[in-house]
């Protein structure tokens, strides 16, 4: 039995902020625990569809979506723990980490995936941002063209943001095509 | 494709304006609020826990709204089918894009929210004049 990794100061990331914790990567899978007590996620390797490296400014940031369609992204870790982990969770976890890409060009104009409950905005191929379809109040159509969705707000959780999201809209113009038929649309 | 987009050098057009090169060009900040950095004329917005840059070209308006204890931030962006927006070569660029049209944010502190909305605002009026001129001059 191995110990795994273990990685102090890795913050969670998520509607309402962010908080640092303890980030231990073994053989039986993830687990975090929120610094001074609180929050414990434990994930089973059995329940991890994917893992994801993505590079974010100073820091590198691991995803974790599971089969039930959850998604936690684990933010901190350097440049020499991608690979050590990579390789660890390669061999103990049997998955291998995809490499994600942020876009950080600015622009407005993209497209969006959806996998599982999370919605990402893509531009260029890269991720600009994501949020989970899981926190969404509702949503409306608006006219023929914008697509609106408001966001719960949550006045319960540690929300360690100073400006936290309420809503937001897409515009889908008519030459798109991606969405055409689609009951599902967000 | 929109590789295009990513023109290296400096920008010629606004559907060129790109904020950041790499992810490491952004300012860190430890504080999840909207942010405007100046220099790149971008604005940073707090998106479930990241931060999440726009070129401030991309900005159609910004207000802000207070009522008793809470504050509200709205950005709204330029899409495609309002008349002279720098975007419109974008809609013919890009025919398949879905555009993020409108954002709103809650804001804990009154004193920051209508700052950044001033910053924003000027930022906006600055690149929209400079743009203009150079526009102009083109022709």
């Amino acid at each position: 039995m191995t110990d795994g990794h273990l990685f102090n100061n890795i913050l969670l990331g998520g509607r309402g902020g962010t908080n640092p914790g303890q980030l231990k990567v073994h053989a039986g899978g993830i687990a975090w625990r929120k610094q001074g007590g609180g929050k414990i996620i434990d994930v089973d390797k059995a329940d991890i569809a994917r893992v994801t490296w993505m590079k974010v400014p100073r820091a590198y940031q691991l995803g974790v979506r599971l089969k039930d369609g959850l998604f936690y992204k684990f933010i901190g870790f350097r440049e020499q723990d991608v690979s050590n982990l990579t390789n660890y969770i390669q061999k103990n976890i049997g998955l291998t980490p995809e490499e994600k890409q942020l876009s950080v060009t600015g622009h407005n104009w993209g497209e969006i995936d959806i996998n599982g409950n999370m919605l990402t905005f893509l531009v260029g191929s890269k991720q600009a941002f994501e949020v989970s379809l899981a926190d969404v109040a509702q949503t409306q159509l608006q006219g023929k063209t914008d697509v609106y969705m408001e966001f719960h707000v949550d006045d319960t959780t540690g929300a360690t943001e100073k400006d936290s999201l309420m809503d937001l809209s897409f515009h889908i113009p008519t030459s798109n095509t991606q969405f055409v038929g689609d009951e599902n649309r967000p | 494709g929109s590789a295009g987009a990513e023109g290296r050098g400096p920008a010629r057009t606004s559907s060129e304006l790109i904020a950041y090169k790499n992810a490491n060009d952004m300012p860190f900040s430890k504080e999840l609020a909207i942010q405007v950095d100046q220099k790149n004329e971008a604005i940073l917005l707090p998106i479930y826990g990241s931060m999440v840059p726009f070129h401030v070209s991309t900005v159609k308006s910004v207000t802000s709204h207070q009522d008793n204890r809470t504050c509200t931030i709205r950005i709204i962006f330029n899409v495609p089918g309002t008349p002279f927006t720098p975007h419109d070569a974008n809609s013919l660029k890009f025919p398949g894009a879905t555009y993020l049209k409108e954002i709103t944010f809650r804001s804990k502190d009154p004193r920051h929210s209508s700052e950044v909305v001033q910053l924003i605002k000027t930022l906006r009026r600055h690149v929209a004049s400079r743009e203009s001129e150079r526009a102009e001059r083109a022709t």
